[in-house]
């Protein structure tokens, strides 16, 4: 029905382009006046002014609508005799009552729920009809008011530039909203943890072990519990683990990625340039989870193997295996955002260098790579930011077990396969373990948000430095 | 008469298929300015940067035909480059101080080239460099500050500097002073006429009235080709060329 409705008020105002164009050009020879923009701004008008407003009234009656209904059903349903105690029940009563209506309810069917779906019936129709109706009344309207403004020759391009300012507007509040609005769910919900846990003791314990603690109401929560979880939430091994995998990433994705880039920025010749840039990104292309069981499959255990023909026990999740693949991951972003660096150092910093007699090499290393090292700076610690929020490698790789180790052949875990672990399965919402996922991702928030800014400044600097 | 330091025959250099210069043929004396004028896009870059090779740094450019520096072939495959870049100093357009501390930029030259050894040598080597370019006074006292906060005029002194830092015998000039205000370019051109005691100078001007004052030889190019060369005050007073009175007059150009 909506869609129906959506397809007929984009068509008419799309047509209404073409009236708005001629009219006005016929007016304007007709009465010998100048128009005070091109005619197709006056379709454009139209066309705006007939749809933004019925659209915008669908969209807010289509939220509205199923729940003014449900509550007038509840209610009828109530006023005629049906029992229930709570918001549960009475959902369960709605569920039926809209299945009875669609014919997809096989069980009982008592006179209350008949005579329920019968309303719910009559009152969908009703809506239904009533909203035809006003769409079409909004739409008349509005084609009156416009036609009205356009043949007195109104501003008609400020307007539009006016209501399309506002379309743009709109959308980028939505996605401000939504990015604040997650914001604040991870707030409220780690304060929710704090307030049961002590920020200190997470901060600064050195054990996780959020299995401990299932209580399952933290509002609810006794002392004795309390003594009993309140060391279970330590952040350290956490945040030692996700460094020490990050540290080993990137171990292996700043040379090779800073080596690349100054052979693709310096070096390579335009057509292999072209083939090979395009090759690289595409490993940037490759979902991680791939990556995961590369590293889960194939390289962990070869680690293994390749450690106990040497005498060494190594499990086979290891933190060396995920640090390794999250570093061949990372290897595009540095190798193309540090080529790009490269590549904005003026060539006139080169010539100097080359007309004091520099080589090559010389000149990359003395001259071109301090000119690019702020950026480079910035594109390594871009790459380090998502080494720290990257989830399925580790999950794949790392293993879970909160160890607090700097043997890079032990199994390690990260702040982000704790959230997968804490959040897999079912799960009592209210239970400090489920809270503390949420104040894992806050820290993770906060620590990517610090990184990136840093890495952005670096980076700003460097091109204020040179453009 | 002063001896010749540079000697270009039939000087040919193509970018691609376009050709650049045809038959440059032209003598540059030793410890004296000489100036190249012509239109923009005759080839007066092209030509200074035949004399150390900068060409050798643009893939597509080619160049054929002679130039000799006392009597040594420039354009002989086997010659060292970095060496030749050691005798043939450049200085750019736009002040290019590198992104590191006075000192530093100074001391890059000498350091590549294997000179001062010690720290008390590269001290040396750095105080007199920049005494030469008259820079001294103003930045001695801030030697480790970067070279590219200084002001522009300071900047192109310290690009000067750079390139007398590994004691050259050629310095090629390629409009040192379009970016510079005139208080500025009247500071370059003083040291320019302290510079030439020492080095062969090649400068490559727009300015009609900067080339009278620094220079003693003038070549006048035109569409790659070059038209006229002389004693200075023989190519601004009565050039032998039409197009060349032309062009020192602002008819063309
Ligand atoms: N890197 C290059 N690639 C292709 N063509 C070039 C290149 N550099 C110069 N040219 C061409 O060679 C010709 C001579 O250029 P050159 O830079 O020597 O002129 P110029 O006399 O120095 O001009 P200006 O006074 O504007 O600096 C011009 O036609 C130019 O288009
Ligand atoms: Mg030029």
């Amino acid at each position: 029905m909506n869609l129906v409705l959506i397809f007929l008020i984009t068509i008419f105002s799309l047509s209404l382009f073409f009236y708005g164009r001629s009219k006005t050009k016929s007016i304007s020879i007709q009465n010998n006046i100048k128009l005070n923009a091109l005619p197709k701004f006056y379709g454009y008008y139209l066309v705006l002014w007939c749809s933004i407003p019925a659209l915008i009234f669908l969209l807010v009656w289509s939220l509205f609508e199923p729940v003014i209904i449900k509550s007038i059903i509840i209610e009828t349903a109530a006023n005629q005799g049906a029992i229930f105690n709570d918001k549960n029940e009475a959902n369960l009563i709605y569920e039926k009552i809209k299945a009875i209506h669609l014919g997809t309810f096989f069980g009982d069917i008592d006179s209350i729920l008949k005579e329920s779906a019968i309303s719910y019936a009559k009152f969908l129709n009703l809506f239904t009809n009533s909203k035809i109706v006003l769409i079409f009344g909004i739409v008349i309207a509005s084609v009156i008011y416009s036609l009205k403004k356009i043949k007195n020759n109104n501003k008609a391009r400020d307007d539009v530039e006016l209501i399309l300012k506002g379309l743009l507007f709109a959308s980028s509040l939505i996605a401000i909203l939504t990015t604040l609005g997650i914001i604040f769910s991870l707030l409220f919900e780690s304060i929710k943890f704090f307030s049961v846990i002590n920020i200190f003791d997470y901060l600064f314990g050195t054990n996780w072990s959020p299995q401990r603690a299932f209580v399952s109401d933290a509002s609810k929560i006794t002392s004795a519990e309390l003594e009993e979880i309140k060391d279970a939430f330590g952040f350290i091994p956490l945040i030692a683990g996700t460094s020490f995998i990050a540290l080993i990433a990137m171990l292996v994705a700043v040379p090779i990625g800073l080596f690349s880039g100054i052979y693709m920025a310096e070096y390579a010749s335009v057509k292999v340039r072209r083939i090979s840039k395009p090759i690289i990104e595409i490993l940037a292309g490759i979902p991680t989870v791939v990556y995961g069981f590369f590293a889960a499959l194939t390289v962990g255990p070869f680690f293994r193997q390749a450690g106990e023909s040497l005498g060494l026990t190594v499990s086979s999740e290891s933190a060396l295996a995920a640090g390794l693949i999250m570093g061949i991951m990372i290897i595009p972003y540095i190798s193309s955002l540090s080529d790009d660096v490269i590549n904005s150092v003026p060539q006139s910093l080169r010539d100097g260098s080359y007309a004091i007699g520099a080589t090559k090499s010389e000149t990359i290393k003395q001259v071109v790579i301090p000119a690019a090292l702020p950026g480079i700076i910035g594109s390594v610690l871009l790459a380090v930011s998502r080494a720290i929020g990257e989830t399925m490698i580790v999950v794949m790789a790392a293993g879970l077990a909160a160890n607090l180790t700097i043997n890079p052949l032990d199994s390690t875990t990260t702040i982000t396969t704790q959230i997968v672990m804490i959040l897999v399965g079912d799960q009592e919402f209210d239970s400090p373990k489920t809270q503390s996922a949420f104040a894992l991702g806050l820290t993770l928030f906060i620590a990517t948000l610090i990184l990136n800014y840093i890495a952005q400044r670096a980076v700003k600097k460097y091109r204020e430095k040179y453009d | 008469m002063s001896n010749i330091k540079i000697k270009s025959k039939n000087l040919n250099v193509y970018y691609g298929q376009k050709q650049a210069l045809f038959d440059v043929n032209l003598d540059i004396n030793e410890k004296e300015v000489t100036a190249l004028i012509g239109p923009s896009g005759c080839g007066k870059s092209t030509f200074i940067r035949c004399i150390n090779r900068m060409n050798d740094v643009i893939d597509i450019c080619k160049v054929e035909g002679n130039i000799e520096i006392d009597g040594i072939e420039v354009n002989d495959k086997e010659l060292d480059v970095v060496s030749l870049r050691e005798r043939v100093g450049m200085v750019f357009q736009k002040p290019n101080p590198f992104p590191k501390s006075i000192y530093d930029n100074i001391s890059y030259g000498p350091k590549i080239h294997g000179k001062g050894e010690t720290k008390s040598e590269l001290d040396e080597i750095v105080e007199k460099s920049l005494r030469k370019a008259a820079l001294w006074e103003e930045v001695k006292d801030r030697l480790d500050e970067p070279g590219t906060g200084l002001s522009g005029g300071q900047q192109q002194r310290l690009c000067i500097a750079r390139a007398i830092s590994v004691n050259p015998e050629v310095i090629l000039m390629d409009e040192p002073c379009s970016a510079l205000d005139p208080i500025a370019t009247a500071k370059i051109e003083e040291l320019i006429d302290e510079l030439k005691k020492t080095y062969t100078i090649v400068i490559v001007t727009h300015s009609m009235a900067q080339a009278v004052r620094v220079s003693q030889k003038t070549g006048f190019f035109h569409l790659g080709k070059v038209i006229e060369v002389g004693k200075t005050e023989k190519i601004f007073k009565n050039p032998d060329n039409k197009m060349t009175q032309d062009y020192i007059t602002g008819r063309f150009g």
